[in-house]
């Protein structure tokens, strides 16, 4: 079992390097950059321009950039690249290699002497606000955080009861309705849905629920704030319920859209313990069939079920992009939509590595509790 | 794809199939006669009322796409009465059935059928494009083997380790540049993943066959195994599959067209039309969003039933 997570571990680190390469790639290969904002002004001359570039290493090859963002490379060194061959144009300098203590810069801080670069925990700056990646990203995993959460237990809780009560009552009525939700909710974009519940409970007929935000911003400041804090602390039970007003309706978006493939997921799952023959030998020794279904097959049934909820919450975190962006709530999402927008190269980075980290440590914590709650699953 | 498939099955079979029935009560012996795959899967298919029912909707909507904008009193690129904008839309009624919008007073059926086209388009054609090269991936790694399948492998890995949405998103904010067939490649390229891993499988097991150990032996070029006889017999996972992919790019257009970094407004999607009725909404424009979410509701639905459909159809374990 320790063998088979180790090797795991070992396995996700070459794909999480892989990620990082490729994302890279598609950021350098695209035309314009975060110097793309000043296109329309008239009063950046180039010298600004170049000055930004070289102040941010943009005006570096990217392989040099990809270098210092990794932090293999030391961003101190004068020449990064070898210039005189053309062909070897991108290959990083030898000594752009080597810390300030001699050590190759990719060692820990107090060897190489360098803390820069991923490697040393370092994501950099944002270039259009000038923050540390780092804290802009934990910030806004707070609210992605508590938003995934509430919807992800409200969800799976619905979601199996609903596919245990279908699969118990086939064919029943109930059975059939939730089919008929289950392909709609398949098939509803979650951003139309979320538009149409403001409409509903945030346009003008019923006004009873904020359209979006995650705060009152009249009431208090802004949600994470120093200064928010300070109000949470004063007013502890007003802000809680505040944030619990905004976080209705995307919490029922969320709920709604993943209920519908879910419970579809339970009732095939619970169906096919049902009809396993130690469920059929439990009823022939006369057992009640509350006990059967509960205990027999409930339970065995609840086995892919668990792996599939692993599997998901890493969805749970990107897949929160649409309804942050339409319930303007201050997560991730939102972080990368307003990346994008401004070609912020550093936080864009930074996200897809972080989100990438989740999903690839998703996948491995639900194949472990998978084999950890399987007993025939021996490697 | 899916349809011409149906449509080059149901040309072939349905005339057989009832001269054979005429038949079999003059001559006993004539049901003998086998059946294609293709026609036991059309047998079956046409027991499936959703996946009929999904087909003509399908059957509709490709039809209303391709007409549609014909039939209409004006270009898509008029705006009706460009020296007045208004304030709010107004409901739909009788002569604008999905009502009108605010500002430049655009009907919303006129931005609906216009944005079939290219919704449809960008869904299929991605699908297409993230079809071939996963087949091309998967059965290149499912028939080589050994390094040359790890190292396929590990890039699909990677591939499905990234959040798709982002990097679509990322990618058609700083490539896409609002264009149509620039969106179907970003989304064609990152769709290939689970089918290469699927058709991987499917030609795992399959070259271990008796057919393709025979083939070999009588020196059959590996090309000519590939395409000849492996890829056929992996083809109902790959349609079924496929129809999931359409739908899932179909959506993932919208949102990103809806975000405003898909395709521009001069060509109209289901996403973008979307993109402006978020600020209406406060007035209670309800009709400018919720016909093109309607109508994405109704595709995806409609591909998944006949997506359903076909998996039943292929299936040798369900009967006919």
């Amino acid at each position: 079992m320790t063998k088979y997570v180790v090797r795991r571990v070992a396995q996700a680190i070459p794909v999480l390097f892989g990620v990082t390469i490729i994302t890279y790639l598609i950021l350098a290969l695209a035309p314009g950059g975060p110097e793309s904002r000043f296109a329309n002004n008239p009063r950046i001359t180039n010298e600004v321009r170049e000055r930004f570039l070289k102040a941010w290493g943009l005006d570096q090859p990217w392989p040099v950039q990809y270098c210092r963002w990794m932090g293999f490379c030391n961003p101190d060194v004068e020449n990064p690249v070898v210039s005189d061959a053309p062909i070897l144009d991108h290959v990083p300098n030898p000594a752009a290699l080597l810390g300030p203590s001699g050590w190759p810069n990719f060692l820990p801080e107090p060897i190489s002497g360098s803390s820069n670069g991923v490697l040393h925990g370092d994501f950099g700056f944002s270039v259009q606000s000038g923050q540390y990646v780092s804290n802009m990203i934990a910030r806004a995993a707070l609210p992605t955080f508590i938003l995934a959460a509430f919807a992800l237990v409200i969800w799976i809780g619905i979601a199996v009861l609903m596919g245990v009560y279908a699969a118990i009552h086939r064919y029943s009525f109930f059975d059939q309705a939730a089919t008929v939700f289950a392909y709609v909710g398949f098939a509803m974009p979650t951003f139309w849905l979320g538009i149409m519940l403001i409409f509903i409970f945030a346009g003008p007929g019923l006004n009873i629920l904020p359209a979006g935000g995650m705060t009152n911003t009249r009431l208090s400041p802004p949600f994470g704030s120093e200064a928010y804090w300070a109000y949470f602390g004063r007013e502890p039970v007003e802000a809680v319920l505040d944030i619990g007003k905004h976080l209705i309706l995307p919490v029922f978006t969320l709920v709604v859209v993943n209920i519908a493939g879910d419970s579809r997921f339970v009732r095939a799952s619970m169906l096919e313990a049902l009809n396993q023959d130690y469920v059929r030998t439990a009823k022939a020794k006369g057992l009640p069939g509350r006990a059967v279904t509960f205990k027999h097959a409930l339970r065995n049934a609840m086995l892919p079920v668990l792996t599939n909820i692993g599997l998901e919450i890493p969805f749970l975190f990107t897949g929160a992009i649409v309804t942050e962006t339409i319930f303007s709530w201050p997560g991730i999402g939102n972080l990368t939509i307003d990346a994008t927008r401004n070609f912020d190269y550093p936080v864009l980075m930074g996200v897809l590595l972080i989100s990438s980290t989740v999903v690839v440590l998703a996948n491995l914590l639900a194949d472990v509790a998978y084999a950890f709650v399987d007993p025939r699953i021996k490697y | 794809m899916v349809q011409e498939l149906n449509r080059a099955v149901a040309e072939t079979t349905v005339a057989d199939i009832d001269r054979r029935a005429d038949e079999a009560g003059a001559d006993y012996e004539v049901g003998l006669e086998s059946l294609s795959q293709f026609q036991l899967a059309w047998r079956k298919f046409r027991r499936h009322r959703l996946a009929l029912l999904g087909l003509g909707i399908l059957g509709t909507l490709v039809t209303v796409a391709i007409v549609g904008p014909l039939l209409a009193p004006f270009e898509f690129n008029t705006i009706p009465r460009p020296d007045v904008t208004v304030y709010e839309g107004r409901g739909p009624s009788l002569t604008h059935p999905f009502g009108e919008t605010g500002g430049l007073q655009r009907d919303v059926l006129h931005l609906v059928v216009n944005g079939a086209r290219t919704s449809l388009f960008i869904g299929f054609s991605s699908m297409l494009i993230g079809v071939t090269i996963g087949t091309l991936v998967g059965s290149v790694a499912g028939y080589a083997g050994g390094f040359l399948d790890n190292l396929l492998m590990r890039i699909v890995d990677v591939m499905l380790s990234l959040p798709i949405l982002f990097v679509i998103l990322v990618a058609a904010r700083f490539f896409g540049g609002g264009n149509v067939m620039t969106i179907v490649i970003i989304f064609g390229v990152f769709s290939w993943m689970g089918i290469s891993r699927l058709v991987r499988s499917l030609f795992l097991s399959i070259r271990e066959r008796e057919f393709v150990e025979a083939a070999r032996a009588v020196g059959v070029r590996d090309r000519r195994i590939i395409f000849r006889h492996i890829l056929p017999n992996a083809f109902s996972p790959i349609v079924v599959s496929a129809s999931l992919i359409v739908a899932g790019n179909i959506i993932g257009e919208a949102f990103v067209s809806f975000l405003g970094f898909g395709v521009s407004p001069t060509s109209p999607t289901w996403g973008n039309i979307l993109s402006n009725a978020l600020t209406f909404i406060p007035l209670g424009n309800w009709w400018w969003p919720f016909f093109p979410g309607f109508a994405i509701i109704l595709t995806v639905l409609a591909v998944n039933f006949v997506g359903d459909g076909l998996r039943d159809a292929f299936d040798p374990r369900s009967r006919a």
